[in-house]
């Protein structure tokens, strides 16, 4: 199996989209990321990111129903797939273990 | 309120985003936009637009590639199975469209051939850029004249002046000469040619250096073939002597290969122009011309500029004495094609038929499109079916266009393949018709023209079917709507229109070239040109006393009516002279006579009627200072009463004795001009003999014995006048053989087209003809009535071309001087001809309609 790997603007997506579970779709992403990250964040760059979570297999979508909203446009809702949940996982063991091995002394 | 994103931008995102994706993107845009929609519109704009075109990079560009993507070889199979069973299907369309652009093909390619062949000649010599022969333009009262004949001595003049030539020679022009060897005469062509000759031209020396061959006044170089003859063989024969003429021996220095058969001069041998020079004092005068001159110019020397240059050379090399001859180069090969000066003028020459060739071959072959057009185009309601499913199952317009214009290659290449075997089977008669050695040899340049010629016919013959199936709309033509639009059917009558009008033009070209013809051959010469033999004196009989014997032992022969000698063929310009001086001449008149030197009895041989006086009579001893002249000689001189007056000739006086009515002694593309008779035997080198009629043959032995007794070691060579005349209208006759074929062709292509159109109408209103009949229509009535269409058609065709043709033959004809006076009932023949034979084809399908029984017909839905 070829070793995914992941770039940071990319893990944060994918960790928004499981946080946000079920209800991922790009404008709520987009808007919890600007929130979180308190800076602009084009939609542009968070669609080539799902897309290349989906491709990488970490994601998975399905259209939500059709609506008047966005100019009868339906969303698409991502979720996490169980390889992207691991991969989630493998990244906060990874860091936390690295995280762990920081000597306790202080820095100036 | 409703609000929208940038209408532009949507349209581009949704032009070039994948489909897979633009649903979310447009989505998440368009929810975006909204929500800034409130704050700031202006500024939720050009945010949307913006980011659209952040998502024009390639992750999100679709595929411009369309995603059908068609199994190209297996639709390539699909379509030619479908042009197969289409050609099996429609048989008679299939083979009148095979038939047509086939003949097409073939007389595309033929012409092409002849085309090609006649650009070539003389083209072989590898320095032809820089290959001129001298000529000069002659004023005269009667206009420019312009000639091929040259001083003397201007070749040596123009080397010793002239730093741009790089050669010079003077040349004669081929002439029949004895040459033997021990007892082996032969007579063959040969010519007389400054030592540089094989330095200029790219005849092949197999032995001799191209230096040395000429440089001796005795050598003669031969060529293979003459070489083969006398010596059976071509090798050590570099030494040898031959008889020339039975006068001089000639010492071979070379030995060239024969030139290919596209070269205008054909001949056997060449010897040293030295030998030629003696003892002809006129050749040192830059006043006398009869030869001429050949020069090479150096590389890159612009022959515009040097003619400028020499434009006045004869004029200074004279001291100012000869200010009429205007002297310039011409491309040696050019003067195959481009010959005919009028007025100083080029005027064109051979060229004029290899244009009206090329056009009557594209003309063949658009007639042979048409047929293709129009038979496709109106069989096309049978195909509407086809075009309509394949249309609703998704087949676009290219993949329809492609179908067709196939299925017109296929035909096209069908017909290349029938064309090639016509070409292979008919070009040796063809060769035979326009007297050439054409081959059928495919060099890569020839494959490329044809394939390329086949792949234009193809697309020509299936555009118009092309565009037009594939562009049904495929709604109304399966629910079995196809009207014809009014401007379709124009289309195809003005087609049809347009083969007929060509056809007409043809025939008619055709009526008017066979009675001009016949009209040359018919015409009156002034003199009688039935039953005259001549041959030339050389070797012995040249000497006047034994012409004399040979004169008086030929009037004892019984089948000789009369004889004479002259200098004279009468069949063209011979010789003429402007050094006849009357009272009144205009001293600047430079209008040359034509000099007839004769013997006694001369104008009765010709059978020349005399319309004054008398003609040359021994009972008078005075006749050699006589001279007689033609009408239009006293015309032109403005005498009356001329009979007992005195001109002078190169300065002697001559009393004039008489007059004789005019005569052709040139084609008839010529008018009548000034001829004077004088009476000098020891000028003629020609026996002119008339015999009487049935008796050729043994008379023509009987003269042979006599010239052999008094003239051994020569052969004796004849000619008939009037098959020399001929030859002067052989390029009128191959024209007319040629054209008379093309138009049948023409006019055939034409037919098949018509029948193939009108047993498809009679076809497809037979349920029609079927309700007439049961109504109560007579046959004649159902004829009559699928009949007046195409009449119409054919005469508005007729109606168009007559005019046009009429114009195209009294411009031809300008070209003669005599010519048949244009008939109103050739036009008149040629339209109700064209009707006829159109009524003809349309009538058996017609006739077939009317007779078909209502029952059958009207049996079955």
């Amino acid at each position: 199996m070829i070793q995914h790997t992941l770039g940071e603007f990319e893990e944060l997506v994918l960790l928004m989209v499981a946080a946000l579970h079920d209800e991922a779709y790009g404008v709520v992403i987009l808007e919890n990321l600007e929130e979180k990250l308190d800076r602009k964040v084009n939609i542009s760059a968070v669609h080539v990111a799902l897309k290349r979570l989906t491709d990488k297999g970490f994601l998975k979508s399905r259209y939500g129903g059709i609506t008047t909203d966005r100019g009868g446009r339906r969303k698409k809702y991502y979720s996490v797939t169980a390889l992207g949940k691991r991969m989630l996982d493998e990244q906060y063991s990874l860091r936390t273990s690295l995280y762990k091995q920081i000597p306790k002394i202080s820095f100036s | 309120m409703e609000i929208y994103p940038p209408k532009n931008a949507v349209k581009f995102l949704r032009w070039f985003c994948r489909e897979d994706y633009v649903e979310e993107i447009e989505g998440d845009l368009t929810e975006i936009f909204e929500k800034d929609y409130k704050v700031s519109q202006r500024k939720a704009s050009w945010k949307f637009i913006f980011s659209v075109i952040k998502y024009f990079r390639p992750g999100f560009i679709k595929s411009f590639k369309s995603d059908y993507q068609p199994n190209h070889q297996a639709m390539f199979r699909h379509n030619l199975l479908l042009t197969y069973r289409n050609f099996k299907r429609y048989k008679s369309s299939f083979l009148i469209n095979l038939i047509g652009l086939s003949t097409g093909l073939a007389c595309t390619f033929l012409i092409y051939l002849w085309v090609s062949d006649e650009l070539n000649v003389d083209r072989f010599n590898s320095k032809d850029n820089r290959l001129f022969r001298a000529m000069e333009h002659r004023v005269r009262a009667t206009g420019i004249w312009t000639s091929p004949t040259t001083p003397g001595p201007l070749a040596e003049a123009l080397t010793g002046d002239m730093p741009e030539v790089e050669h010079a020679i003077t040349a004669t022009w081929s002439q029949s000469t004895t040459l033997s060897l021990g007892d082996k005469n032969i007579t063959t062509d040969g010519r007389f040619v400054g030592k540089d000759f094989f330095n200029m031209f790219s005849y092949e020396l197999i032995a001799g250096d191209a230096n040395q061959v000429l440089k001796d006044k005795n050598s003669i170089v031969i060529s293979d073939v003459l070489a083969r003859k006398l010596f059976n063989t071509t090798e050590n024969l570099i030494g040898k002597a031959i008889d020339y003429q039975h006068e001089s021996q000639l010492q071979i220095t070379g030995i060239f290969k024969s030139m290919p058969v596209n070269a205008s001069d054909q001949f056997e041998f060449v010897a040293s122009f030295e030998k030629y020079r003696e003892g002809e004092d006129w050749l040192l005068s830059w006043g006398n011309t009869g030869t001429q001159t050949l020069v090479l110019l150096k590389p890159g020397v612009d022959v515009n500029a040097f003619n400028k240059k020499i434009a006045d050379y004869i004029k200074v090399k004279t001291n100012n004495e000869i200010t009429y001859r205007t002297l310039f180069l011409k491309g040696y090969a050019d003067n195959y094609l481009y010959g005919k000066y009028e007025n100083g003028v080029l005027v064109g020459g051979r060229i004029t038929y290899v244009k009206l060739f090329s056009i009557i071959a594209v003309f063949i072959l658009l007639i042979a499109c048409i047929n293709f057009m129009n038979l496709s185009t109106a069989r096309a309601s049978r195909r509407v079916k086809e075009v309509g499913i394949k249309k609703a199952i998704g087949a676009g317009r290219k993949a329809l266009i492609f179908q067709y214009i196939g299925e017109s290659m296929v035909m096209s290449f069908l017909s290349l393949l029938v064309a090639m075997v016509l070409v292979y089977i008919f070009l040796s008669q063809f060769n035979i018709i326009t007297g050439k050695h054409l081959s059928f040899e495919l060099d890569s340049n020839r494959i490329l023209l044809f394939l390329g010629v086949t792949v234009f016919t193809g697309i020509v013959a299936g555009s118009y079917p092309a565009l037009y199936l594939s562009g049904f709309n495929p709604a109304t033509v399966l629910k079995g709507k196809l009207s014809s639009s009014f401007g379709e059917l124009m289309a195809r009558k003005g087609l049809v229109v347009f083969q007929f009008a060509i056809s007409v033009l043809f025939i008619v070209s055709v009526v008017v070239v066979y009675k001009q013809i016949e009209f040359v051959q018919s015409t009156n010469l002034g003199y009688n040109k039935n039953n005259l033999v001549y041959f030339n004196l050389s070797g012995a009989l040249s000497k006047t006393e034994n012409q004399e014997i040979m004169i008086e032992e030929m009037k004892k022969i019984p089948g000789i009516e009369n004889v004479s000698s002259t200098n004279h063929n009468l069949t063209g310009h011979n010789g003429g002279t402007s050094g006849v001086e009357w009272e009144g001449k205009n001293p600047e008149d430079r209008t040359e006579f034509e000099r007839m030197i004769g013997n006694y009895d001369l104008i009765e041989t010709l059978g020349i009627q005399m319309a004054e006086g008398r003609s040359f009579s021994r009972n008078f001893g005075t006749d050699s200072s006589a001279i007689i002249f033609n009408q239009k000689g006293i015309d032109f001189m403005g005498m009356k009463d001329p009979i007992g007056k005195v001109v002078k000739l190169w300065g002697e006086d001559r009393h004039i004795i008489g007059v004789v009515n005019d005569f052709h002694y040139e084609s008839l593309h010529e008018n009548f001009k000034p001829v004077f008779f004088i009476l000098d035997p020891n000028r003629t080198y020609r026996i002119m003999a008339r015999i009487t009629a049935g008796k050729e043959k043994e008379t023509i032995s009987s003269i042979e014995s006599l010239y052999k007794k008094l003239n051994p070691g020569f052969l004796f060579e004849y000619n008939f006048l009037d098959t020399v005349y001929q030859s002067q209208y052989e390029n009128e006759q191959r024209v007319a053989i040629l054209s008379k074929y093309f138009a049948g062709l023409a006019i055939l292509i034409s037919c098949l087209g018509l029948f193939g159109l009108a047993a498809f109408t009679a076809e497809r209103r037979l349920k029609e003809m079927g309700i007439r009949k049961v109504l109560g229509s007579s046959e004649l009535g159902i004829v009559y009535l699928l009949s007046s269409d195409f009449t119409k058609i054919v005469f508005v065709a007729i109606v168009i071309a007559l005019p046009i043709s009429y114009f195209m033959a009294r411009y031809w004809l300008d070209g003669f001087a005599f010519s048949v006076p244009l008939q109103p009932w050739y036009f008149i023949a040629v339209g109700v001809l064209a009707m006829v034979i159109a009524w003809l084809t349309v009538g058996t399908q017609a006739i077939r309609a009317a007779r078909v029984n209502p029952t059958l017909c009207l049996k079955n839905e």
